[in-house]
Formats: C-alpha cells, sequence, structure tokens
C-alpha cells in the first residue's frame, strides 16, 4: 500500500523530474508547508492586515477617542479634500517626491566612484554611511544646533560674506533644508546597496569595453548604469516609501511642521490629529490615503522600471 | 473536604484581597522631575500609610507625548485610575472619561478650567498658571532705563524696547514660536487686559470672532512687534521650552513672557540672573479694556478619577489628598508652585518677583484667552503666528481662517 506520506520519503531528484513545476508535492507536503508558512501569515494577518482593515473602518467613523464611533460614510475623506492643512501636506509630498532623482543619483554617484578605486574608498563609504546609524531625534538635535539661525552654518555662510538665512523657520527654506538634512542622514545605505549592486557586475564586461576604446563616461552610462537598473529599481521604491513615512521624527525636533504647514507632511499631520486634536476617525482617514498614495506610487515606480528594463 | 475548605479559602481571599492590596495607578508628566519629587513623595507616603494594604505606583510619561498615549490607553479601556491634565481644551476633551469631584473643589481656585458649562467639576487643580513679562534689570540699566520701574503701558513698553534695541546688545524679548508658542503666550497676555469679561466669555464661545476688532488688534500687536524689532531673527525656529528661557537665562534679552508656576519661572530665573536682577511686570496692551493691566491667570495642571477604573472610591480619595494643603505646602516651598488651593501658606514664597506676582493674582487676575479656544482653533493659530511672523499672511488673511476654524470648531464638526 502506497499512502500519500511515502512521496515524501523519495529522494527530491527522482520527485522533481515528476512533479509540475508549478505545483511541488502532494496534499501531505503542501500542507506541511503550509505549517512552516503560518506564523508569518499569522503576523501578517495580525499586525498587518486586521489593523488596516481597522483603520479604514475607523477612517469611516467621526470617533474623538472616547465615547461612541458614529458612522459618517466617506464625511472625513470630503472633510479632507477642503482642508488646506492637509492640501498643503499634499503639495509638501509632491516637493518631496520631486527631489527623488537626487536621493538616488548622490548615492549612485558617489558608489560607483568608491567603486572605481577613488583614494580612500573605503573612509569615505564608512563616513558616508555613519550617519544611517543615528536615530531621527539625534540627527534632529545635530541640525537644531547648525542650522539655527545663531548657528553654525550662518557662521560659515558669514565668513563668505552672506547674509544669515533662518534655515528652519523661513517658510522658503525650511522644507528643503529638511530634505537635505534627511538626505544627509539616510543616502549612505542606498550607497551600500549600490556598492553591493556594483559587485555584482561583471569585470569581464568592463574589460571589454575598455579594451573596445570606450571611454569612462561611456563604461558609466552604457554599462554600469543599466546593469544597476534593479538595484535603482529598489532603492527608488525603497527611498519613496522612506521619506514619505520616516520623515516624523525630524519633523517633529526640528520644525514641528512649521513654520506654518511649510513641512507638514501627511504623517505628521496624522499624528496632530490623532493625538493633539483627539480625531482618530479623521487621523485615519488621511491614514488611508496615504497608504493608497504610497501604494499607487510604489507600483508605478515597478512598472516604468520593468517597462524600461524591457525596451 | 479538602477541597471544599481549598475553595472557601481561596474565595475569602479573593473576596478580601482587594482590602489588602490593591494599587492606584497615577499618570503624569512630572513625578520624575527633581523639584517635584518631594510633593509627589509625601502624598504617596501620607495616602499609604493612611490606606493600609494600598500602592500607588506613579507613571511618568514622556511630557510631549502625553496626551497622545493617554488618548490611546484611556480609548481602550486600558487607561489609569488617576491622571494629570492640564486646563482648559486638554481637559475638556476628557470629560467623558473622568469622573464629577464637584464635592471636592471646596478651596479650590482655577476650577472653571476643569469644569463643564454646567460647573460640574472633572478633576481638582493644584496649581495656578499664567503669563507675566520677567525683565532683566542689568539689561533695563545698559539701555538706560530705570530698572525699578518697568513699563506701565504699551506706549511705555514701546519706548523701553525701542531703548533696548538701539543698544544693539540684546532683543527686547526673548521669542520662541518653533511650535506656537510663542504667539499662544502673546495672545493670552494682551487679550488679559484688552478683552472685557463678557468679551472673554464670547470668544471662548465661539461669538467673538477672530475678525472682530478686538482679536484683529492683537493680531496686529504681534506683527508690529516684529517690526519694531523686538525679537531675534530666528523666533519661529526658537524652542519655547526651554531654547527662549535659556535665552533669557543666560542675560541675553531683556524681557521674556514666563509663566508662574512650576517651570520658565521666577524660581528658575532667580537661579541663574540671581533674585535682584529679576523683575516683573504685568504686560501692557495696545487698548485697555476696562483701564486696568491685566494678567492672564488660569488653573494649571490638575487630577483627574478614570470613571472606568477598578478603584474609583480609593482613587477619588487619593486625588483629593493630592490637592489638599499637606502634600501642596511642599509643592508650593520646594518648587515654588502658586497653588490652587486657598489654604496654603505662601509666606514662604520670598523672592521679589513672586511676591508681586502673588499680590497681584486677586485684583488683576483675567481668563486666559487661549485656553479657552478649541484645541482646533489654538493649533491653527499656532500656525497663523508663525506665518505673520515671516510676514506671508496678513493680518486680515489670518483672520479671515481663524474664522473659519473657529466656526467649523464650534459647529460641533
Amino acid at each position: 500500500m502506497v499512502s500519500a506520506n511515502a512521496s515524501t520519503a523519495e529522494p527530491m531528484g527522482k520527485r522533481s523530474k515528476r512533479a509540475a513545476p508549478t505545483m511541488a508535492g502532494s496534499k501531505a507536503e503542501r500542507r506541511f508547508a503550509f505549517l512552516f508558512v503560518m506564523p508569518a501569515v499569522l503576523l501578517v494577518l495580525v499586525f498587518r492586515i486586521i489593523p488596516l482593515i481597522w483603520g479604514f473602518f475607523l477612517s469611516l467613523t467621526d470617533w474623538r477617542g472616547l465615547g461612541e464611533a458614529n458612522f459618517i460614510g466617506i464625511g472625513n475623506y470630503q472633510q479632507m479634500v477642503g482642508d488646506p492643512n492637509f492640501q498643503a501636506s499634499m503639495v509638501n509630498t509632491f516637493v518631496l517626491l520631486a527631489t527623488l532623482p537626487i536621493w538616488i543619483m548622490l548615492p549612485m554617484l558617489l558608489a560607483i566612484l568608491i567603486h572605481q578605486g577613488v583614494p580612500g574608498g573605503k573612509l569615505f563609504r564608512a563616513v558616508y554611511f555613519f550617519p544611517a546609524v543615528l536615530s531621527s531625534v539625534i540627527v534632529g538635535s545635530i541640525f537644531n544646533v547648525v542650522l539655527r539661525y545663531d548657528g553654525s552654518f550662518n557662521a560659515l555662510l558669514g565668513m563668505f560674506g552672506i547674509n544669515a538665512v533662518d534655515w528652519l523657520g523661513d517658510s522658503n527654506t525650511a522644507l528643503f533644508s529638511l530634505i537635505g538634512v534627511q538626505l544627509w542622514a539616510t543616502f549612505g545605505m542606498s550607497l551600500l546597496i549600490f556598492l553591493a549592486g556594483l559587485s555584482t557586475v561583471p569585470k569581464e564586461m568592463l574589460e571589454a569595453a575598455r579594451l573596445d576604446g570606450a571611454k569612462l563616461w561611456q563604461i558609466w552610462v552604457f554599462v554600469i548604469i543599466p546593469s544597476l537598473r534593479p538595484i535603482i529599481e529598489f532603492v527608488a521604491v525603497v527611498t519613496t516609501i522612506g521619506v514619505l513615512t520616516n520623515m516624523f521624527g525630524l519633523i517633529y525636533v526640528l520644525t514641528a511642521g512649521g513654520p506654518g504647514t511649510a513641512t507638514t507632511l501627511p504623517e505628521f499631520l496624522i499624528w496632530l490629529e490623532q493625538g493633539r486634536l483627539n480625531r482618530p476617525g479623521y487621523a485615519a482617514a488621511i491614514s488611508m490615503v496615504l497608504f493608497a498614495f504610497m501604494a499607487g506610487i510604489a507600483y508605478l515606480q515597478i512598472r516604468i522600471m520593468s517597462r524600461n528594463a524591457n525596451l | 473536604m479538602r477541597t471544599t475548605l481549598l475553595t472557601s479559602a481561596a474565595l475569602v481571599f479573593a473576596v478580601a484581597s482587594p482590602a489588602f492590596a490593591q494599587t492606584i495607578t497615577v499618570w503624569d508628566w512630572k513625578s520624575g522631575d527633581p523639584v517635584a519629587t518631594s510633593y509627589f513623595q509625601q502624598a504617596k507616603t501620607e495616602f499609604e500609610a493612611a490606606h493600609p494594604g494600598v500602592t500607588i505606583n506613579y507613571v511618568m510619561q514622556p511630557n510631549d507625548q502625553y496626551y497622545t498615549i493617554l488618548g490611546t490607553a484611556l480609548a481602550s479601556g486600558a487607561g489609569p485610575d488617576v491622571f494629570l491634565l492640564n486646563g482648559g481644551a486638554q481637559a475638556r476633551a476628557r470629560f467623558e472619561a473622568l469622573t464629577d469631584v464637584t464635592a471636592l473643589g471646596e478651596n479650590l481656585v482655577g476650577t472653571e478650567e476643569f469644569a463643564n458649562e454646567d460647573g460640574t467639576l472633572h478633576a481638582l487643580p493644584i496649581t495656578m498658571q499664567g503669563f507675566i513679562v520677567y525683565y532683566n534689570k542689568q539689561r533695563y540699566a545698559e539701555a538706560g532705563l530705570d530698572p525699578e520701574n518697568p513699563p506701565q503701558t504699551w506706549e511705555e513698553l514701546v519706548a523701553a524696547c525701542e531703548a533696548i534695541t538701539e543698544t544693539g546688545n540684546v532683543p527686547c524679548f526673548s521669542m520662541g514660536n518653533r511650535e506656537g508658542f510663542g504667539g499662544e503666550f502673546f495672545l493670552s497676555s494682551v487679550a488679559a487686559s484688552s478683552l472685557t469679561a463678557e468679551q472673554h466669555d464670547a470668544f471662548a464661545n465661539g461669538e467673538l470672532k477672530w475678525s472682530s476688532p478686538e482679536i484683529m488688534e492683537i493680531l496686529q500687536a504681534w506683527v508690529d512687534t516684529q517690526d519694531m524689532g523686538w525679537y531675534r531673527q530666528g523666533a519661529n525656529s526658537t524652542a519655547k521650552f526651554m531654547d527662549e528661557y535659556e535665552q533669557f537665562m543666560r542675560g541675553d534679552a531683556a524681557n521674556t513672557i514666563g509663566l508662574l508656576s512650576d517651570v520658565a519661572h521666577w524660581k528658575q530665573f532667580d537661579d541663574f540672573l540671581g533674585a535682584e536682577n529679576v523683575g516683573v511686570f504685568r504686560h501692557p496692551a495696545p487698548s485697555l479694556a476696562d483701564g486696568e493691566v491685566k494678567i492672564p491667570v488660569a488653573g494649571g495642571i490638575g487630577y483627574g478619577v478614570n470613571n472606568a477604573g477598578a478603584n474609583v472610591e480609593l482613587a477619588t480619595a487619593f486625588v483629593e489628598h493630592l490637592a489638599s494643603a499637606g502634600p501642596i505646602q511642599t509643592f508650593v516651598n520646594d518648587a515654588g508652585v502658586v497653588p490652587a488651593n486657598t489654604t496654603v501658606d505662601t509666606s514662604s514664597l520670598s523672592s521679589p518677583s513672586v511676591v508681586a506676582i502673588l499680590e497681584w493674582l486677586e485684583p488683576y487676575g483675567a481668563p486666559m484667552a487661549h485656553s479657552n479656544t478649541t484645541a482646533d482653533e489654538l493649533s491653527e493659530w499656532h500656525r497663523q503666528s508663525q506665518l505673520l511672523l515671516n510676514g506671508d499672511v496678513t493680518v486680515e488673511e489670518a483672520a479671515a481662517r481663524m474664522d473659519e476654524v473657529q466656526a467649523q470648531a464650534h459647529s460641533g464638526n
């Protein structure tokens, strides 16, 4: 008698010849595999999916943290459309997204330079990566001193006869100051990812390009950068999500969302509405919009990158 | 038989155990502060001695995240038995979670900040809070001003600031408006004198608009003071707590709008500048509603009892003890707070600044305008005050936006 379990005892090579490539193993094997997957599925379900669904239902209520939550349908979403603070946070988000090429190009170019063997490359790599291990609160505290009106950056500019600027308190400079600080603090991680990607570019290909008489810039543009396409795609998606969800600490410490709404991003607004103004329902609605926005942007980025890769 | 005995013993223990061991959990953002430790410890020791088996467990939460953490805990039914609150909007937003402690309000002032419209008291204030202008006498002397005669009117204040600014050494006022608190303190300081009692009520009810002449005058004064160079550049990127006050304590500014208790107040400034170098005056206003310059005063912080707690009766007794004369006397002596309990002896407060403040409280006390607004208005005023300082909006534009927020907040949406 051949039991269902018998197949599990078969040598892998033998079984793989018989099994369809898309449906590996018997029912018992699949059940066994499911046991391995279960903990991860449960974690995702309990800590991701259920809160997401709960958050969506919360966004349809006028709950203010205490008492009854009344169902108001899309009321919060309608209010959001006319809310100048939400509108400002979205404009700031688009300004932030417009700077994305810098977030990708800067670490990529530096990684290529280090990979090409510039003198002191290892030191540069360590120095660039160092801020990535600091918490945003520490980074914020450092730049509070550096960027304040009577801070060291203005003192440095003063040595060149340049007038002091209130980098964090002026509506025209505050957001770009934050972007600069966040870029300084995080690009080391992208740089490391690019360096890892560069190590996979076949040396033979670079050597062949050199032998064919390609100039340095041609090697970069026609050999190295195309080879890095999957890495660029990955860094683009991760950076997009990062800048939209990981700047709270810096905003909190450096500008508190101001002046006015100049540095208010949706995540800061969510915190403000939930924690300070006791509107968890409205905060949940903004969270849903931010979630959908980020998912949409990431999807678009992957589609565009994939399409280019097929060209 | 043995099983029956064991079961009976377990039941007896289960019933009796609350009498033997009960813990009252108290949340605040102050119990770890060295200057407040003696107050908290005394309240705990005395209460535990009077209630054998009861343990008071203070849990200090981070100040800047306090209401976020508290809100989440209350919403999930896991809140503490007793919690500390700021008077005004933050207290009002949590009345639903608090028991009625009206019967315990005798001998307390500043209760309006913790009571709803029908007068039901939901928390017992332990301190009084308010704003006063502290000034550095040395900086006044350097500017050719009489250090013993600070400005009494708006015109005198303008002239004094002009003299101080002309020295080129320090700004007239140390100002921190990164979170909008500078605008908040200014609003209440000026409104105290420029609004009548009826107008204060109307402003609190949303009937006196931000675009009314009375409030517009305050917004205009905020812009004028900036234009007159009262503040150092960078006010919108300076934190009030504590960058602004550190600037004043270093002697790098002539004036600051400070608090009555229990931080950024006379005691802290005396320690740094010397009591003889610190003076106080009531913040003048461009126009006075009834001819007097007043100071905004209200209940500062207070304790309430969570109505969903397991030990409401015991928690209420502890809140009563926290607000009682014994522990508060220690809080006054050691931290220099202005007590909400009128039976507390304040004679231990001998600094010239606080002596003057205590004399002014009764005749010149006025409502604190900012804490009578809704949380939404206050949040928007933080933004608009920054935009006004930067010249990004006009007074009319700021007032119009504030009107919108005020109308929406009072419509209940």
